[in-house]
């Protein structure tokens, strides 16, 4: 099987380029991330981040043939040769398929992904009816992959400012989460022109979502609990 | 920025604009398709009717408030340096005012 990928070291290489493998597969060989492995154990020299390789760790997040996904979920028999894998788009590179996640994880941490509830502990827990608890749902299962933020045009202008899909997929998990206690200062938060509203339901972060959620949906529901709340 | 035209305001804005003018639309459609005027003194007769001058200066303002809040995200996505942005909405900010005012001389003042 034939693949093109890309290749950058920044302590030998003055620019990045392409690099062209053709390897023979197993049948044993199903996914994307076992072709990578079987191409390094030829050409050791290539780079990429795997941990799980079943879909719950996000590291193998990439460009495969110009759409993001996770290399150990994604089915060989699904792709188009030559098979041309790229790190995340607009990430910074730090050497081949691997980024730099400062600022995408700076983002994720700024809508402050944790319950804030001052009020006292109860003995045992906080208790959440069954329909509160379903709420999460499509909300929790996010791996924080960023295949979504890295495919969104809106992170690509402005990373530093706008929070991106999957930070806000997560703010709406708290201000929906019915033990939260800070739920306008949470949307108080987000309502300025960039962290919230430079999202224009391009949905690219919906459609590549490797675990099938709906940041452009979560996006809309805050935008709906704000207007609800100015009126 | 968090201003009468940032954030969830403009976004609001933008689709409250949106949907007068989709209304409005509509409306003029309706009417020239059942009662087309017979010459351009009727048309104008109808045009400089209050309720309709009224309606169409209101769409006009829609529409200008409308490309407002879509040419300030074009600027917000892609010019950063304030140097050129502040100038290009100084520049815009002018033009669609004036438009606003040549707008109101032919609908409302004429």
């Amino acid at each position: 099987m034939r693949f093109s990928i890309y290749r950058y070291n920044p302590e030998q290489d003055s620019a990045p380029w392409m690099q062209g493998y053709d390897i023979a597969l197993r049948p044993e060989d199903r996914m994307l991330l076992d072709a990578l492995i079987r191409i390094k154990a030829e050409d050791d020299s290539l780079t990429f981040r795997r941990s799980c390789r079943e879909g719950v760790c996000g590291s193998d997040a990439m460009s495969i043939n110009g759409r993001n996904g996770l290399a150990c979920i994604t089915r060989i028999s699904d792709l188009k040769e030559p098979v041309e894998l790229r790190p995340l788009p607009s990430f910074p590179v730090i050497r081949d398929l691997v980024v730099d996640m400062t600022l995408f994880f700076k983002q994720y941490h700024s809508v402050r992904p944790y319950l804030i509830n001052d009020e006292p502990a109860p003995e045992k827990e906080h208790l959440q009816s069954p329909e509160d608890r379903d709420k999460l749902d499509g909300l929790y299962e996010c791996i924080l992959c960023a295949c979504c933020t890295s495919q969104c045009p809106s992170s690509w202008w402005n990373p530093d400012k706008f929070v991106g899909p999957a930070g806000l997929l997560q703010a709406y998990r708290f201000i929906i989460d019915s033990r939260d206690r800070a739920t306008q200062e949470r949307l108080d938060d987000l309502n300025d022109p960039y962290r919230l509203f430079r999202c224009r339901s391009i949905m690219n972060c919906t459609e590549v979502c490797p675990r099938g959620l709906s940041p452009s949906r979560a996006i809309e529901k805050i935008r709906l609990m704000m207007v609800k709340g100015s009126l | 920025m968090r201003g009468a035209f940032s954030g969830l305001r403009a976004w609001l804005l933008q689709r409250l604009t949106a949907v007068y003018m989709a209304a409005f639309s509509a409306f003029l459609f309706l009417h020239f398709a059942t009662d087309p005027p017979v010459s351009f003194e009727s048309w104008r007769d109808w045009v400089m009717r209050p309720e309709v001058s009224i309606a169409t200066f209101v769409f006009f303002t829609a529409l200008l408030l409308h490309a407002w809040v879509g040419i300030r995200d074009v600027v917000l996505d892609y010019l950063h340096p304030m140097m050129v942005r502040v100038p290009v909405l100084a520049t815009v900010g002018f033009g669609l005012v004036a438009l606003e005012a040549w707008t109101a001389r032919i609908l409302l003042i004429s």
